[in-house]
């Protein structure tokens, strides 16, 4: 008889906030559980974003050898980019492989699983499925039975908004959406795995992080706002204990996250960097240009450029490449000096006072075993991650001091949270120092498989 | 005539312990043969499924916009 594993996937969460007591006791509950659970701090992938970080988790595989460094990829020679979704994970999961050992298998939420792919057990898609029209579980006729039982299924909030209130109210009727759904799946079908991630968590910390993190540049006390991932939190807690109460006494409970989260400082016009060091020319003038311009590809003038960047959490770089993109001037004799000089000059950039910032440059094939699908030329992460990228072009400043997609308090942090808490105590608690994402699927086929 | 009115049918394979399975379960239901529930059960199952692959077949332009619009409001593109 398998012992049942339960995995509550709680997106963003950090460690200072499940380990440290930022949570000013909210995780009541839960955290009885992690002072008796093996702890460790997860050291997320590169790049520290939720696709494709979970999935990484998930397959053991890293972000070069899923072919996955982001939700959007470029092929070659074309400016445009896709979007992947599960069809593009080509590798083994956690569910797939229990599956196929004959478990029971729940997964709920994981990004990227839309469209769903056949399990032995069922599956509700994630965030990223593009509306409730589509069909987002497995077996199929789970969505109806869903639906009928606890109500249409809600899988994500705009959060880059200044009705703040709004986006509270619209936290709480999600993440209560998801919490009548897992618990009715939890408690009515078989499984012996089973996966839950809860992207309300990244959500509440992204809209609400300033007015909860006392030492965020812009902190704010606020009689509401700094209530809310507070009350986030318990609202988890007091769910979850409800949830931990109708499992088996002997089931094995991990609490995981797929990064961890700190203060925005800002974010980088990099394309503006490109085009002040003679990277990227343009066709017009950039100061005639209304802030937040996109970077169009009409707006390059391709025959001068030798480099242009994409924004987010971190910044892909792409050379202009001879022979591979349409307009290529970069040879390709010359492309190893061309992103070393750009390495060079990427890694010396400054704060705006001219403070020095902690920035990584990495080519792909440095930190993956193997680089598959459509990665860019370089990987850049600003000042330890403190500042975004922007993409975008017409500021006024190369330094902006909110993001260039609209209100956001924070950034994705490298240093997540895993913990494993088994009641029989065959795996012994306390602090178990860090352990790479990449090793949590073999630590939990352990768990379950043995 | 009668020939071209007959039914053609396939064999499918499931495990006997299934078959089993079904049999002690349709006792005193109505279903007076596995195949007959099999049919039944199937029958329910893909008129759903077709129905859910009319609405999801392919993802449209527009489809495509909404997405990229979302995740760039969600701050990851």
């Amino acid at each position: 008889m398998v012992r049942k594993l339960f995995v509550l996937g709680l997106d963003s969460m950090p460690p200072k906030v499940l380990y440290e007591g930022m949570d000013n006791n909210s995780f009541s509950y839960i955290k009885t559980l992690v002072e008796e659970s093996a702890r460790y701090l997860m050291r997320s992938c590169y790049p520290p974003i939720t696709v494709p970080a979970w999935m990484v988790m998930f397959t053991g595989k890293t972000p070069g050898e899923l072919g996955i460094y982001g939700f959007r990829h470029r092929k070659p020679g074309d400016f445009n980019y896709y979007i992947v979704n599960s069809k593009y994970i080509k590798q083994e999961t956690l569910w797939s492989i229990a599956s196929k050992k004959g478990l029971k298998v729940g997964v709920y939420g994981v990004p990227p699983t839309y469209p769903p792919k056949p399990l032995n057990g069922f599956m509700v898609t994630d965030f990223t499925t593009p509306n409730r029209e589509k069909p987002y579980t497995f077996p199929p006729w789970l969505k109806r039975e869903l639906e009928r039982t606890v109500g249409p299924t809600i899988f994500d909030i705009t959060y880059r908004s200044e009705n703040k209130d709004k986006v509270a109210s619209d936290l709480f009727h999600m993440l209560e959406n998801h919490q009548r759904q897992v618990l009715y799946l939890a408690t009515q079908k078989q499984w012996e795995v089973f996966l839950y991630v809860e992207i309300a968590v990244d959500r509440a910390h992204h809209a609400f992080w300033k007015y909860f993190d006392k030492e965020h540049p812009r902190y704010t006390e606020h009689p509401h706002y700094s209530n809310v991932i507070p009350r986030l939190y318990r609202k988890i807690d007091q769910w979850f204990e409800e949830l931990h109460k109708k499992l088996p006494k002997d089931a094995v409970i991990v609490i995981v996250s797929d990064h961890g989260i700190k203060a925005m400082k800002g974010a980088f016009a990099i394309n503006q960097w490109l085009i002040d060091n003679d990277y990227l020319k343009l066709k017009v003038n950039k100061d005639q240009l209304k802030p937040g311009t996109e970077l169009k590809e009409n707006l390059i003038d391709w025959e001068h450029t030798i480099a242009w960047a994409w924004g987010g959490y971190y910044s892909r770089v792409f050379i202009n490449l001879k022979g591979r993109e349409k307009k290529g001037v970069v040879e390709l004799k010359y492309y190893e000096d061309t992103i070393n000089q750009l390495r060079k000059d990427i890694e010396k950039i400054r704060g705006e006072n001219g403070e020095k910032w902690k920035n990584e440059v990495y080519r792909p094939s440095e930190l993956y075993p193997e680089v598959r699908g459509d990665p860019p030329d370089l990987m850049v992460y600003l000042d330890d991650l403190w500042w975004r990228a922007a993409g975008t072009i017409g500021w006024s400043s190369n330094y902006l001091p909110e993001n260039d997609r609209g209100p956001d308090d924070a950034v994705h942090d490298w240093i997540g949270v895993f913990s494993i808490y088994d009641p029989e105590g065959t795996i012994s608690s306390g602090d178990k120092g860090m352990i790479d994402i990449t090793h949590i699927k073999d630590t939990l086929s352990e768990i379950v498989f043995s | 005539m009668a020939d071209q009115r007959k039914i053609k049918y396939t064999t499918v394979s499931i495990p006997i312990s299934l078959y089993e399975r079904i049999r002690k379960l349709i006792e005193g239901t109505g279903f007076t043969s596995v195949s007959q529930f099999v049919v039944y059960v199937l029958r329910e199952v893909i008129s759903e499924m077709e129905e859910e692959k009319i609405r999801s077949d392919s993802i449209s332009e527009e489809e495509k916009k909404a997405i990229i619009e979302r995740l760039k409001r969600l701050g990851y593109i």
